[in-house]
């Protein structure tokens, strides 16, 4: 299986791919892609500050330069949804995409993937499709965690669920540490979610999108309230 | 879920709404010093003796009319104005209505968002002339499509202090403030909690609508009172 990591920065690219690289039977690539439209110098200067955060600099261009030299890491100079971008992305002949860049995705983008781009969602889909889905989960008593699924060009309307893991949201004292848990889970369960699609006995969970809601970023207000709710849940549950 | 998690579900929830009621008590109570910082003095005044009964609601202590029935009510009819079944929802009237034996055709979304911007106000004024049939299951659609304009791109242009039509705007959040007090759907609450908390400076354009405007807050502070979320 050829998948194609789609990031936001290089060592963001990497740190996905690492996970996918000990996968039998997977060829892993890295899109980086220009979000944002951002100029050569400014794009560069994100990139190298990136690069200066990470722990593991002498790795990160280690692993910068083997991907390079085998024709795996692609550097896309132009919007994702322009034609050359397609068309280098349709040259990969990748099967799966796997999103972990900050872009919205078009149909020409999306079926430039054999299966589609897989998107690790922080929220249980059907019920929790949109924004701030975590901490609408917590507010309403529901249990978090993360769906891995094909998208479509819609909010988190595509059909195909690979996979979805609960992850409680009790031990984490605010909204963003537990959001920040929840995006950390991405490249295992993208990992986890190349395995099902590989094992014969494997088949798609429904996306039923009338049986969810869409939400939307959350006001102070509320957001205030989740904090409390986890602070509290934490004291009382320890 | 595990057994655990479902177990303590019950607990969480308590812990939740006893947390959510006390959170929206204290922007009330936030609401009723803070809302002259909107409604200026002189859109009280353009109001008339609407100006003093908008006053005393917003300054007194809390007021709110449960209107759930009304989803169980199916379309309703109103003699009155759009305007006037309005205000007399947001200062928690009684509304002149009567049950209606048929329900409008559904709206079509495509055909409404191709509409010029003066038609789309003249068919959400017509369409909910009782405002409360926004909350009615048969106009979901339209109730998402509201909140979804209001959250996207309408919150984009007010964030970003650009142009936006207060009268369109304000006749949104004062629909998508009834829907949330018929139907007690967060979401819908938490639209006007998020407006309310935008920059003061694209609120108080809002003042080229003083009667929107005053019903709009009006609402939000009935919906900050109503318990049972």
């Amino acid at each position: 299986m050829r998948v194609a990591v789609i990031a936001g920065s290089i060592s963001g690219g990497f740190r996905i791919a690492r996970e996918m690289e000990s996968l039998p039977g997977v060829d892993v690539f890295v899109v980086a892609c220009n979000v944002g439209k951002r100029g050569p110098l400014l794009r560069w200067a994100r990139e190298i500050l990136a690069a200066l955060k990470s722990l593991k600099r002498g790795a990160l261009a280690a692993t910068t330069y083997r991907y390079a030299r085998q024709g795996r890491l692609i550097i896309l100079h132009h919007p994702l949804d322009e034609a050359t971008s397609i068309e280098r992305l349709r040259s990969l002949q990748c099967d799966v995409g796997l999103h972990a860049a900050n872009v919205i995705y078009r149909e020409p983008v999306i079926s430039a993937f054999r299966l589609g781009i897989l998107n690790a969602h922080i929220g249980i889909l059907p019920g929790y499709r949109g924004r701030c889905v975590a901490e609408w989960s917590v507010l309403q008593g529901d249990p978090t965690g993360v769906t891995v699924f094909f998208i479509d060009p819609g909010i988190d309307t595509g059909d195909r669920i690979v996979l979805r893991e609960f992850v409680p949201s009790r031990g984490w004292r605010s909204v963003q540490a537990l959001k920040n848990m929840l995006f950390r889970c991405d490249a295992r369960l993208y990992r986890k979610a190349l395995e099902a699609l590989m094992s014969a006995e494997f088949s798609f969970e429904s996306n039923e999108v009338s049986n969810g809601r869409r939400y939307y970023v959350m006001s102070r207000l509320l957001t205030g309230a989740v904090n409390q709710i986890l602070a509290t849940t934490l004291i009382a549950f320890g | 879920m595990d057994l655990e998690t479902a177990l303590s579900r019950p607990v969480q929830l308590d812990c939740c709404e006893g947390i959510l009621r006390g959170a929206l008590l204290t922007r009330r109570a936030e609401l009723r010093k803070s809302w002259r910082h909107l409604v200026s003095t002189e859109c009280l005044a353009s109001l008339g003796a609407l100006g003093k009964e908008v006053e005393s609601f917003l300054s007194r202590q809390d007021t709110f009319r449960d209107w759930r029935f009304a989803v169980t009510f199916g379309w309703m009819n109103c003699g009155a104005s759009f305007e006037d079944s309005l205000y007399a929802i947001a200062l928690a009237h009684n509304v002149e209505r009567r049950q209606s034996g048929t329900s409008p055709e559904p709206l079509c979304l495509a055909k409404f968002n191709k509409l010029s911007r003066d038609e789309r106000i003249e068919v959400l004024y017509n369409r909910y002339r009782c405002p409360l049939n926004i909350g009615l299951a048969s106009e979901s659609d339209v109730a998402e499509e509201l909140l979804r304009q209001l959250m996207v791109p309408d919150r984009a242009k007010l964030e970003a202090g650009t142009e936006f039509d207060a009268e369109m705007v304000l006749l949104k959040l004062n629909l998508v403030g009834v829907r949330a007090m018929v139907t007690r759907d967060l979401r819908y609450l938490d639209a006007v909690n998020y407006f309310y908390e935008l920059p003061r400076r694209s609120l108080i354009r809002m003042r080229s609508n003083p009667r929107l405007l005053s019903f709009w807050l009006c609402i939000y502070a009935q919906l900050l009172c109503t318990p049972e979320w």
